[in-house]
């Protein structure tokens, strides 16, 4: 998941750029700035990941500067006026790409950005958050659960908030529908 | 008027809550406002809001007098009192009917959504009966000479603040509804029916999402400005 900046002059390039990049994975923030003090400005403001600067821009200050501007895993990749050569580098990009160079280049680059924890994680409740919703659908309160489960009520409360997050359901009475449906408790065990 | 209307239809909503009747003919916006006594700015603010989504007009708002959107907050309430709710549960009521799987799935949600409908309704009341009447005294009071002494007293002993406490979450029960019907319930027999359920409840869920925003970015802040305001014109 990266924040993205789009630094280019040319307003058509632009608005193309993040309408682009609107629609691609891993995008969390995007910004775009034009004139050169605003592209310094917002650096220092936004600390994206990504720069997207094109290469023709005078910038107000050295190049060396701009990058101590920046978080030590923040890349640049350059836009270039021209089209490029078989065998340019893999920053580049060039206005005269097609969209689906410019989409695989970009998502190139944005996929270093997955961070591991986001990976393929479980939404299967466990047994143990089986066991807790059980006796939340039946009605007893975080402490009368930690005493019968022999836990704490901390470890309750850190249970029922992976519950919600998981089902997507915040209410008792959304949890109790949830564990009927589901034959985790029964009718008969709730009248 | 029509122009716009044509333009977004979501807009429909706003002419509603603001009882602006149909039949625009060629009718320009501001001619309509007018004839309806609807203050033009008010309108085109809540308007743009309802079209662009990411403009919030909460400073602007706040400069109208606040008996405007307590009026236009009242018309959303019976909105979804008379017409959204009822529509939702007599829907699934239909569903239960046509449940053919011999489960008691369509049933649970019913009883489900039933208690939201009261939840709903106690919340609802809270406001028409006790919070709306309030603002409404204190902006009238407000702008006499000499206050009321019955409301003076109120006024002293109450703030808006002591009704945020008490201001509780109406969407909770209605998002974990749809939760459940979107992820956990197979579709029973006539799939269109629940499609339209979800899609109804989907967008009460947006509604009342709007209804909240406007309360709590508008209309709280608004009274409470007002509230020291007036207590300082009428100081102790």
């Amino acid at each position: 998941m990266a924040k993205v900046l789009i630094a280019e002059t040319s307003y058509l390039v632009r608005k193309g750029l993040v309408s682009l990049l609107e629609q691609t994975d891993g995008v969390t923030e995007l910004k775009a700035a034009g004139h050169p003090d605003t592209i310094v400005q917002t650096l220092k403001e936004f600390s994206p990941d990504i720069i997207l600067l094109n290469s023709a821009i005078q910038m107000p200050v050295t190049h060396d500067k701009l990058l101590s501007l920046l978080h030590d895993k923040a890349r640049f990749i350059y836009i270039i006026n021209t089209p490029l050569p078989e065998d340019s580098p893999a920053n580049h990009i060039s206005v005269f790409d097609t969209k689906n160079k410019l989409t695989e280049k970009l998502s190139h680059h944005l996929r270093q950005y997955e961070s591991a924890e986001e990976k393929e994680e479980t939404e299967e409740l466990t047994p143990r958050e089986k066991l807790i919703l059980k006796h939340v659908a039946l009605g007893y309160t975080n402490k009368e659960i930690a005493t019968k489960l022999f836990i704490s009520t901390h470890t309750v409360i850190s249970h029922r908030k992976n519950i919600t997050r998981k089902l997507d359901i915040k209410t008792v009475s959304g949890l109790t529908v949830y564990s009927l449906i589901n034959g985790i408790i029964k009718m008969e065990d709730i009248q | 008027m029509s122009d716009l209307v044509q333009s977004d239809f979501e807009l429909l909503a706003v002419l509603q809550r603001l009882k602006i009747p149909f039949g625009f003919k060629e009718k320009s916006i501001q001619t309509i406002c007018r004839e309806e006594g609807i203050d033009l700015n008010f309108f085109l603010n809540l308007a743009r809001w309802y079209h662009e989504r990411d403009f919030f007009p909460g400073e602007t708002l706040m400069n109208h007098p606040v008996k405007w959107l307590v009026k236009y907050l009242r018309s959303t309430h019976s909105c979804y009192i008379e017409y959204h709710i009822p529509r939702i549960e007599e829907e699934i009521i239909r569903m239960e009917s046509l449940d053919r799987s011999g489960g008691h799935n369509m049933q649970l949600m019913l009883k489900f959504f039933r208690e939201y409908i009261s939840e709903f309704t106690t919340h609802i009341q809270l406001e028409e009966e006790k919070i709306f009447p309030y603002i409404l005294s204190l902006e009238e009071n407000f702008e006499k000479e000499t206050p009321d002494p019955e409301f003076l007293k109120t006024a002293r002993g109450y703030t808006i603040k002591d009704f945020l406490d008490e201001h509780s979450d109406i969407e909770e029960k209605l998002v974990d509804l749809r939760n459940i019907l979107l992820k956990y319930l197979a579709p029973p027999s006539d799939n269109c029916l629940f499609t339209n359920v979800l899609i109804e409840i989907f967008r009460l869920g947006n509604d009342l999402n709007d209804h909240t925003i406007l309360e709590e970015n508008v209309l709280i802040p608004q009274v409470i400005k007002l509230e020291r305001d007036f207590h300082n014109k009428f100081p102790r």
